[in-house]
């Protein structure tokens, strides 16, 4: 029998990070991963704390935490671990050639493929806002075939917000002949863009409808691959500047981000169980001390000193929602959640709170270890990160990956 | 000032089925809409083209009607109706007297019922509950309500036939009790008008009381809602009615990829009372398990709410008491000449109920053309000369999908924008196959004011993702073709969120809360559609 120090289950940000912060402090880590988490269909933009209740903008990341209120994860995890965990993240994206930039102290405002600006913290350099809160003209370039972006919209929504209102807006068009009658999406122009001969090819056409100087909004497809290649490439070309968009799935960054994490911590030994589908656990005495996958073949069991359950949320399956109730179906830790279904969810699916839904998930203590619902823990051996916690609308507040990467990193140092 | 002879107050089945047979006799006749097409009762039930058996008993001449048109409308309009057949199961729970009288009606008003063996029914429908005790066969068959509607107005079009969608009537105009006009107020732009006419034909549905009202006459209508469940899997392919008293959650229907579940019955203030709620959803889960038990492990796609225009002379009769059949009000036995109001009945019939109607007003304008609803298709067939261009250009399921949904007519123009920029034939909706070519063209119709109007016309949005990925997609391309109707692009996007909002409010449990989540990420949590701008801070 194989023991491991820890056994992370689940395979986005949070359980990347936990894995990575364990590795760090010498652990022994098994991953078991279903998927490849959210992050590609989320992105590699790490928001900490965009808005407060009330819809209102928090000044920054650093002011938003300070004004959460109790339930939430960033209370229980503590300002000190969320700053070393962040500075952490920016440690390894810096060593592995793929730095990020921003601070808790700043908000940065983003554009995104709707035209509007969205606040995070810290971001790819391939959406370094800099060169773009300066330039007087912007050009918004796209795709012909490309049905994921739509740059006159951005142009004309930039016109509607003051900081961008005075700034001239240029639309233009790219075709880079990938359609030959099907869908194309981003990945397809970033895969084109990974190849010498389509980078070449895309210079070409770049040049015939922008200026040397431009500052180009393009939407998120400046490579897959996890480092400034393309994009510095490209602006040598051209002598430009250009900015990605946030912008809807396939994410381009999130994958960026993905391939590095765990470029990451194969290097440092941590070993992936990819389309593990854990199934349930072995507890005895208040501690867990194997969990079992069920795969297409046969049932594996993991045995390990300590787990970490960052096997997401509603979305991830994590947690499952039924009328009126909410089960953890590995554990079968409790969820408190409304009996009456009515009181889930808002009447307006957008508005200035946040969604009661969103807030259901695990209670823990601030070694994020289960609770029950008397505050005693429950699984001494088990904690919590990411998507699965109570208390917070990521949607909402914008603080996804920032409460993945402080919850992650608690769980592997509370270990 | 514009003028017309006939005014028509009502987009649904009803209303658009008098404005085709007036304009197919020659009469000029505008029809207005207080909000888009097909958007009541007519598009919120459950799309079951009846057999009549539901009514036989309690209700025969109701039962009689539903047979007549449902051969009628197989025909004329075939690209609305999808003939699955249907079968009236009994289940254990279902009481065994009143299946023998049930038949006994049926023979009586001339609907075809055939006993078939429990494993017969069973082979045919492997879904059904094995507990059920006795099948029939019914010539039941599944119809679009929206494609109906549209196909109606398309072929009214073509008589010179108008339409004013999102505008509600204000008042009506009288002389010497007498119709001389209608004050309208657009419901977008808050723009008030009149139109001069002769007549106004009320076909206002749950509605109808308040039109009635207008002009100080009280027509007892008694909106009743019913709720219905849309289920992300063909269940059965033939429509399953329970042998039972109508009752709630006893009728499943497929249409295309999906089953709709309906409905209940409940007597409400509002005509348009249609957000559904949680528990709803739960009741009709608990009585459709007799019917299939595995009922609860199919994906749900949302729930959704209409309001039954229940008439009733009798201003005490509410719910299933009150009569399904229909009821030609002639205004002038109150006083007013020129204003009729048409209540009660339902889709089935809503032909017979066009051509009563229209029947009398023609009596009045001294109008002698016969009708011929009943023998002049809606659209003309796709010629297979067009369906092979189709082919070229849309997925293989897709052409037929669009073929149907938008008539030679309207899938010559897609064609034609396909053409000009071969891009344009991406699938913007993936669920529901259609492509950026049918969204450019159905959002350019004169009828179209925002997203929703297009999803109505195309059925985009309304399969699995339910908006997650078109959303974006059709604004962007709606935007960029300059058809966004002068509005903001979040505004847009709200709005048809929020759509689909309502009818997955209900049912936020299992994958419908997974998808809820991708979705807010996609329009919240990454493109920030919704939050406010610190302007100081950037």
């Amino acid at each position: 029998m194989r023991e491991y120090d820890i056994v992370v289950i689940g395979g986005g940000l949070a359980g990347l990070m936990a894995a990575a912060a364990a590795t760090k402090r010498g652990k022994k880590v098994t991953l078991l991963s279903l998927g490849s988490g959210t992050l590609t269909i989320g992105g590699g933009i790490v928001d900490v704390m965009g808005y407060l209740e009330g819809g209102i903008p928090a000044a920054t990341p650093s002011a938003g935490l300070l004004q959460v209120g109790d339930g939430h994860p960033y209370k229980k995890i503590g300002r000190p671990a969320i700053e070393e965990s962040i500075r952490f993240f920016k440690e390894i994206c810096e060593q592995e050639g793929y730095s990020y930039i921003g601070n808790l102290d700043k908000t940065q405002w983003i554009p995104t493929a709707a035209g509007t600006l969205k606040p995070t913290c810290l971001v790819p350099k391939t959406m370094d806002t800099t060169e773009l809160k300066k330039a007087d003209k912007v050009t918004v370039l796209g795709f012909d075939a490309l049905k994921d972006f739509y740059p006159s919209l951005i142009a004309k929504n930039f016109k509607k917000i003051p900081a961008f209102a005075q700034k001239e807006y240029e639309v233009v068009m790219v075709d880079p002949k990938l359609s030959e009658g099907r869908d194309v999406t981003a990945l397809d122009v970033a895969r084109w863009l990974d190849t010498e001969e389509g980078l070449a090819s895309c210079i070409e056409k770049m040049r015939n409808v922008i200026d040397s100087g431009s500052v180009v909004i393009i939407p998120p497809v400046l490579g897959t691959r996890p480092d400034y290649a393309v994009k510095e490439k490209l602006e040598k070309a051209l002598g430009c500047h250009f900015v990605e968009t946030a912008s809807v799935p396939p994410s381009i960054t999130g994958l960026r981000l993905r391939t590095m994490l765990v470029r990451y911590l194969k290097k440092n030994g941590v070993r992936i169980v990819e389309q593990a589908i854990v199934a349930k656990s072995i507890v005895e005495d208040g501690k867990c001390v194997a969990v079992i996958t069920e795969g297409v073949d046969r049932e594996r069991t993991y045995h390990a000193k300590s787990f970490i359950l960052a096997n997401g949320g509603f979305y991830g399956g994590g947690l499952l929602a039924e009328p009126g109730k909410v089960i953890e179906p590995i554990f079968n830790l409790p969820v408190e959640a409304p009996t009456d279904h009515e009181l889930w969810a808002n009447y307006s699916l957008f508005s200035s709170e946040a969604q009661p839904f969103a807030k259901l998930g695990l209670d823990v203590d601030e070694k994020m270890r289960p609770l029950d619902a008397d505050g005693k823990v429950l699984l001494n051996n088990v904690f919590v990160a990411g998507r699965n916690l109570r208390g917070y609308d990521f949607s909402f507040e914008k603080s996804g990956n920032g409460v993945a990467i402080a919850s992650g990193y608690q769980a592997a140092m509370s270990v | 000032m514009q003028k017309t002879t006939v005014v028509v107050i009502g987009g649904g089945a009803t209303g658009v089925g008098i404005l085709r047979d007036l304009c197919m006799r020659g009469v000029d006749a505008i029809l207005l809409e207080q909000q888009d097409l097909a958007y009541g009762t007519s598009s919120r039930y459950h799309g079951l083209l009846h057999s009549g058996g539901r009514y036989a008993v309690k209700d025969a001449e109701a039962g009689k009607e539903c047979i007549e048109e449902n051969t009628i409308l197989r025909k004329i309009g075939r690209h609305c109706v999808e003939q699955t057949e249907g079968f009236f199961a009994r289940t254990h729970l279902d009481d065994e007297a009143f299946e023998g009288k049930w038949v006994e009606a049926c023979a009586k008003v001339g609907i075809p019922t055939i006993p078939i063996s429990v494993e017969e029914a069973l082979r045919l429908e492997p879904n059904l509950s094995p507990k059920i005790k006795s099948v029939y066969r019914v010539p039941d068959a599944a119809i679009d309500g929206f494609r109906m509607v549209w196909q109606n107005v398309a072929s009214a079009r073509k008589y010179g036939g108008r339409v004013l969608t999102y505008t509600t009537v204000i008042g009506i105009e009288q002389s010497n009790n007498q119709v001389v006009g209608i004050k309208v107020r657009n419901t977008l732009t808050g723009e008030v008008s009149d139109i001069a006419c002769d007549f106004i034909v009320s076909a206002a549905g749950s509605w109808a009381g308040e039109i009635a009202a207008l002009a100080g006459i009280n027509v007892n209508v008694q909106p009743d809602r019913g709720t219905l469940i849309a289920f992300n899997h063909r269940i059965t392919s033939r429509i399953v009615n329970r042998l039972r008293p109508a009752s709630d959650g006893d009728i499943f229907v497929p249409h295309g990829s999906i089953t709709i579940l309906g409905t209940t019955s409940a007597s409400v203030n509002k005509p348009d009372d249609t957000v559904p709620n949680a528990k709803e959803v739960v009741e009709l889960l608990n009585i459709g398990e007799a019917l299939f038990e595995d009922i609860r492990s199919y994906r749900m796609l949302r729930a959704f709410a209409g309001t039954r225009p229940l008439y009733s002379a009798d201003p005490n009769a509410t719910g299933r008491g009150a009569s399904r059949g229909f009821v030609t009000l002639d205004h002038a036995h109150d006083g007013l000449k020129g204003f009729v109001s048409v209540v009660g009945g339902k889709f089935t019939t809503y032909r017979l109920m066009a051509e009563k109607v229209t029947d009398l007003v023609c009596g009045y304008l001294n109008v002698k053309t016969p009708c011929r609803t009943a023998v002049e298709n809606l659209v003309e067939d796709t010629s297979p000369a067009l369906m092979a261009k189709a082919r070229l250009y849309f997925p293989a399921y897709g052409a037929e999908l669009a073929a149907s949904r938008l008539g030679s007519e309207g899938l010559e123009k897609v064609i034609a924008r396909i053409q000009e920029k071969p891009e344009k034939r991406q699938l913007l909706c993936e669920c529901e196959n259609v492509t950026m070519a049918e969204v450019e063209e159905a959002a350019a119709d004169s009828t179209s004011y925002m997203i929703s109007d297009v999803r109505r016309k195309t059925r985009m949005g309304m399969g699995t993702c339910q908006g997650a990925f078109c959303t974006f997609r059709s604004v962007g391309a709606v935007d960029a073709n300059g058809l966004s109707w002068g509005k903001d692009t979040n505004v847009l996007f709200k709005e048809f969120l929020q759509g689909r909002w309502k009818g997955i409010r209900p049912i936020l449990w299992g994958n419908v809360m997974r998808e809820m989540e991708l979705t807010r990420g996609i329009y919240e949590g990454t493109l920030n559609i919704n939050g406010a701008i610190d302007n100081e801070g950037i």
